[in-house]
């Protein structure tokens, strides 16, 4: 649990916006995948249909290609047919694509599953914990405020440590590109970053019983300034410390949040 | 299916009839008791998925009695599939046709058979999974909760490995599960291509090689199920690799597919145009596969309608290739034509229907799965889906039409209506009769043939109708390319089929494998509710139990008789007679049921962390004594065993009847010791453990009774042979022939292996 | 085999179970636990592997009845091990 990333209030400015958003990453691979993908359905489709159509049976009764194949007998034992070497060649094309678009996608997910890297290490991140429970979202603050919706502020990261109250959830903000399982005993880390104000949503997307689909909350992102004004408010209503819940983190275990709802 | 695979393999019946009513009966069961869990409150409500803890009692609205009837259902429908698998795997590597080795059979038989291996082992693991969750539901376990206090919400970290431990069991089974599926349907669409192509199929042994392949690797992608549950980064990165490798294969398929069609004489009949129209819907299914395969991506996609269109563009389209086969073995089945016209207008409106169903989810891709509300504006792409899945629905009555109306009104079929059709099953008339085939078939001559009687005599050296005592298996023969083997049982299965009128078949009307299913039926029944004390599903569980005993006794009792073919090809089980090939494909199943709950134990205890586990969760008293004993009892008993074999294969009676007697002494002294051991550790009374240290204490006492009473209960399986054998010693059995004894011995030395991994990981570590 | 074969089998066997046993007694888990691991494990192995070889036979069926079972085997350590690693 990398909770020494819990660095809050360094006085470095905030440079979240510096930060390739995990919406910018997906949304570019994305467009790559889908462009060759539209490519590659089409030749590949119309190569078959090409295929099926130019060797159709024209109801002759004489076999334009006797001379080169030999068709199947009833009883035959099994075999292959020629041309096997044409097989090779495509498949062999086939899969230099696919293996070179999966590996050039690696260097992203090392990003996304590592973070923003050393040199913006000083960027101050929000860290902060998501609790899944049936049927709702709590979130906890450094500062041990606990709300059932997301602030926070525009262009900083925000880290989560999602966990789940009860049974498996998952914990996704699509437009934001951020998503994760909330597993019960067990922490999964994620993180992003929003550069436009405004409300999003955030939404359950593993069936967790009857009320699965009313597990949604809002999260408004807000200009910096408001988000310190709104959160100092906290600080006087805060119900926890930050040390209880970086101690939580640490040792890997669900607290017994109070209030938690049930 | 499986009836089209043993015609294509030239095999006049599955190995072991009985076995195959018996697993038939428990699928019919399994399916009544499903049916009943509705009428239990409710029934299971996780999604098919059934992750863990949504799955155990504690987070089920109500008792939730039938959803433990669904999982004992589940339970039920498990074995069932593993008999059927035991039974398959048997007739393909024992009652293959002269001169079709492994490599030479039909594309779709070596498909099924490919299936049959993974079902072999991937139900295996379900069953560990759901015998497990049956354990947590029935008697209170604590393997899949997270808190073992029974409250909903997780107070302390007792058990953190709960929910992905369920996740890996259950995907482990569940992404072979997806091939098992769609093996069948590949290997239809490979068949009905060559068939309407004219063409033998182009690259046919890299297509074996590749399936080969797939099947394999299908037990080590699981985890591409799993990117989001906070595995770590490097097992991310092997999963993403097996991932990829596995889809590669798959590119090798389709392209030989299509070369298949190059210089063909392609017709566009129902069969093929369903199954070129499953191949496109592969080659959709596959390339946004791809995209998923992308860790970044993936991460977006899941629990979205990517997913959902993604999958059902793979299996749909493979279930489209399945229809494929029902119209291109409709003839075969019934004798009888289908109606071509309608045959086309039903691909038509399946074909578009299909596309316009769930085309529309990739654009929609950012629904959440399994929700009522999604963002307006995908509205129209909702809209035209669910037209989609009616025209989709519609299509489908006009098959149901069409094949129905043509059992009375279609043209005959003859032995085969289609052009350039080749294995064996055209070879034999529509439908097939009870023998399926005219003689013995051989394909020693390069060709299909059916030798008669006298040819089968002549080649066996046996005169027609001799019986012989035992299996043969006893020519070495080694390295030839043909195997003769010396006949079993009653000569030649035509000569005696025409002797007692059928035997090998006559024998599916045994009633002992209903009677054994309706029992275990009754059983689970009564097991759903025993946790509330209700005598009645007390009473039902008691009485459904002794009556499967009961049956299991009176169906061993019955004298049975399946012939084996009295020439096959059988590589490479060669010598390895049918029961004993059934009673390793069986304990091959078993050791990955055992490896399931030694995997879930190791798992467990690592989420837990491995060294603090003796410390917090297992008692004092829990000591090495008992275990060490038990061990002693179980490694003398299996020198007994094969003492008795000694003594068997010599004629000493006596030494026969007391090595089985002395073995089964010893198992009864195991049960006791344990008997004694465990009541011992339900009532200490310690400082850690006031309340004594019982199932559901914690997951250190929840794995250690479970996973020793799975063995306990092997034992106790091989007790009750082991007793009606000493009894049959006694009364002169066994004398020269110690095979039974060797039979039993194999089962009983397994149980007696997995103590020996059980005592250090339970007693010692 | 003869009995004479079985007989040596079962006193090797014999002797590793009680050589499982005083690994504990002497009090190498608690001083050394992942020797002492290591050492019972592989008995445990060794002796696995004499049950199946000599009394059940699978030295002298065709190998493919040991691959099947080895099959089975490598599917269970697979599912043990990289369920177990995926959360090291
Ligand atoms: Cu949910
Ligand atoms: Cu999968």
């Amino acid at each position: 649990m990398p909770s020494d990333t819990i660095a809050h209030a360094v006085g470095v400015p905030l440079h979240g916006g510096d930060v390739r958003a995990p919406a910018d990453v997906f949304n570019s691979i994305f467009e790559v995948f889908l462009v060759l993908g539209t490519v590659v359905g089409i030749v590949v489709v119309a190569y078959t249909m090409y295929h099926a159509i130019k060797y159709r049976d024209s109801g002759s009764t004489d076999d334009p290609y006797a001379d080169t194949v030999e068709r199947p007998q009833l009883g035959e034992k099994p075999t292959g047919g020629t041309g096997g070497r044409k097989v090779f060649y495509s498949f062999g094309i086939s899969a230099v694509i696919v293996v070179s678009l999966i590996a050039w996608t690696y260097t992203t997910l090392l990003y996304i599953e590592n973070g923003p890297d050393e040199s913006q290490a000083a960027i101050d991140a929000i860290e902060i914990e998501v609790e899944g429970f049936q049927f709702g979202w709590n979130f906890v603050y450094p500062n041990g405020h606990e709300t059932n919706s997301l602030v926070v502020p525009q262009d900083r990261v925000i880290k989560l440590q999602v966990t789940s109250l009860d049974v498996f959830h998952n914990f996704g903000i699509p437009e934001l590109r951020v998503k994760t399982d909330a597993l019960p005993g067990q922490y999964t880390s994620a993180w992003f970053t929003a550069s436009e104000t405004g409300e999003y949503t955030a939404k359950c997307y593993e069936l967790c019983g009857t009320g699965h689909s009313l597990m949604v909350t809002s999260v408004e992102v807000v200009p910096q300034s408001e988000y310190d004004e709104w959160y100092a408010d906290t600080q006087s209503s805060g119900n926890g410390t930050s040390g209880n819940v970086t101690a939580a983190i640490d040792a890997g275990a669900t607290t017994a949040v109070g209030g938690a709802p049930a | 299916m499986p009836t089209t695979s043993s015609l294509q393999i030239g095999a006049d019946d599955l190995a072991f009839p009985r076995l195959n009513a018996l697993s038939y009966w428990l699928y019919l069961f399994s399916g009544i008791l499903v049916g009943v869990s509705f009428f239990q409150g409710s029934t299971f409500a996780g999604g098919w998925t059934m992750y863990a803890p949504l799955n155990t009692p504690a987070y089920i609205p109500g008792e939730g009695l039938g959803a433990t009837s669904v999982v004992l259902a589940l339970i039920m429908f498990t074995a069932a599939v593993t008999m059927g698998s035991v039974n398959f795997l048997t007739t393909m590597y024992r009652m293959r046709a002269e001169g079709l080795r492994m490599r030479d059979i039909p594309i779709f038989s070596l498909s099924i058979n490919l299936t049959v291996w993974m079902m072999l082992f991937a139900f295996a693991a379900l069953l560990a999974a759901l015998m497990i969750l049956a354990s947590d539901h029935v008697i209170g376990t604590t393997y899949f909760q997270f808190a073992n206090d029974g409250s909903t919400l997780g107070t302390s970290a007792e058990n953190p490995g709960a929910s992905l431990l369920w996740a890996h069991l259950f995907w482990f089974f569940g992404h072979p599960e997806v091939y098992i599926v769609f093996f069948p349907a590949l290997g239809a669409m490979a068949e009905i291509f060559q068939t309407f192509t004219g063409r033998r199929l182009v690259g046919r042994k890299w297509f074996i090689i590749s399936m080969v392949l797939v099947a394999i690797q299908s037990f080590i992608v699981w985890m591409h199920h799993m990117f989001l549950t906070g595995i770590n980064l490097p097992i991310k990165t092997i999963f993403m690799a097996t991932t990829i490798g596995i889809s590669l294969p798959f590119d090798l398929m389709v392209f030989s597919l299509i070369y298949t069609m190059a210089k063909g004489r392609v017709r566009f009949k129902t069969p093929f145009l369903f199954s070129l129209g499953a191949l496109l819907l592969f080659i959709l299914g596959g390339i946004t596969g791809v995209f998923l395969g992308a860790i970044v991506l993936d991460y977006q996609f899941r629990g979205t309608y990517w997913v959902v269109a993604h999958f059902h563009y793979v299996m749909f389209g493979g279930a489209t290739a399945l229809i494929g086969g029902l119209y291109y073995w409709y003839p075969k089945m019934t004798g009888k034509m289908y109606d071509e016209f309608l045959g086309k207008v039903h691909f038509a409106t399946f074909f578009v229907g299909f596309n316009l169903l769930y085309f529309p989810m990739f654009i929609a891709w950012e629904t959440p799965r399994r929700v009522f509300e999604y963002p307006a504006d995908l509205q129209i792409w909702h809209n035209l889906s669910t037209v989609g899945g009616f025209i989709l629905g519609a299509s489908m009555l006009v098959m149901f039409y069409n094949l129905f109306v043509s059992i009375w009104r279609g043209e005959d079929a003859g032995e085969s209506p289609w052009k350039y059709a080749s294995t064996a099953e055209w070879a034999v008339g529509s439908p097939p009769k009870l023998e399926n085939f005219p003689g013995l078939p051989s394909y020693a001559s390069g060709s299909l043939e059916f030798l008669d009687d006298e040819e089968v005599a002549e080649r066996t050296g046996k005169p027609p109708g001799a019986g012989v005592a035992a299996d043969g298996g006893t020519a070495s023969d080694g390295g030839t390319a043909r195997n003769i083997r010396a006949v079993t049982a009653p000569a030649t299965p035509t000569a005696a089929a025409h002797e007692t009128g059928g035997e090998g078949h006559a024998s599916h009307a045994s009633f002992w494998p209903f009677l054994v299913s309706l029992g275990g039926f009754i059983a689970f029944l009564g097991l759903s509710g025993v946790r509330t004390g209700s005598p009645v599903y007390v009473g039902m569980a008691a009485v459904g139990g002794l009556a499967t005993v009961g049956s299991l006794v009176g169906m061993t009792r019955e004298s049975f008789h399946a012939p084996e073919m009295a020439i096959a090809e059988r590589w490479p089980f060669e010598g390895v007679e049918k029961m004993k090939l059934g009673m390793w494909t069986f304990l091959a199943s078993d050791v990955v049921l055992f490896g399931g709950f030694i995997g879930s134990y190791a798992f467990v205890r690592v989420a837990y962390g491995w060294s603090d586990w003796h410390h917090d969760l297992i008692p004092a008293e829990h000591v090495t004594m008992p275990g060490l004993i038990n061990t002693y009892l179980l490694l003398t008993s299996s020198f007994l065993v094969v003492l008795a074999m000694v003594a068997a294969k010599r004629e000493w009676r006596g030494a026969t009847t007391a090595s089985l007697a002395g073995t089964f002494a010893l198992g009864v002294g195991f049960l006791v010791n344990k008997g004694i051991e465990w009541n011992h550790l339900f009532h200490i009374h310690s400082e850690m453990f006031p309340n004594g240290w019982t199932l559901s204490t914690n997951i250190g006492s929840s794995t250690f009774y479970l996973t020793t009473g799975l063995h306990g209960a092997h034992v106790v399986v091989g007790l009750v042979i082991c007793g009606y054998m000493t009894i049959r010693a006694w009364n002169g059995a066994y004398q020269g022939d110690d095979k039974p004894i060797e039979y039993f011995g194999l089962y009983w030395h397994f149980v007696d292996i997995v103590w020996l991994f059980l005592f250090p990981l339970f007693y010692i570590l | 085999m003869d009995w004479k074969g079985y007989t040596l089998i079962y006193v090797v066997l014999f002797v590793f179970a009680t050589i499982q046993a005083v690994v504990e007694f002497v009090g190498l888990v608690d001083s050394a636990y992942w020797l002492a691991f290591g050492i019972i494990m592989v008995l445990s192995v060794v002796k696995a592997v004499g049950v199946a070889a000599y009394y059940q036979h699978l030295i002298s069926e065709p190998r493919s009845v040991t691959y099947m079972i080895l099959g089975g085997t490598l599917g269970a350590i697979a599912l043990t091990g990289a369920a177990a690693y995926s959360i090291v």
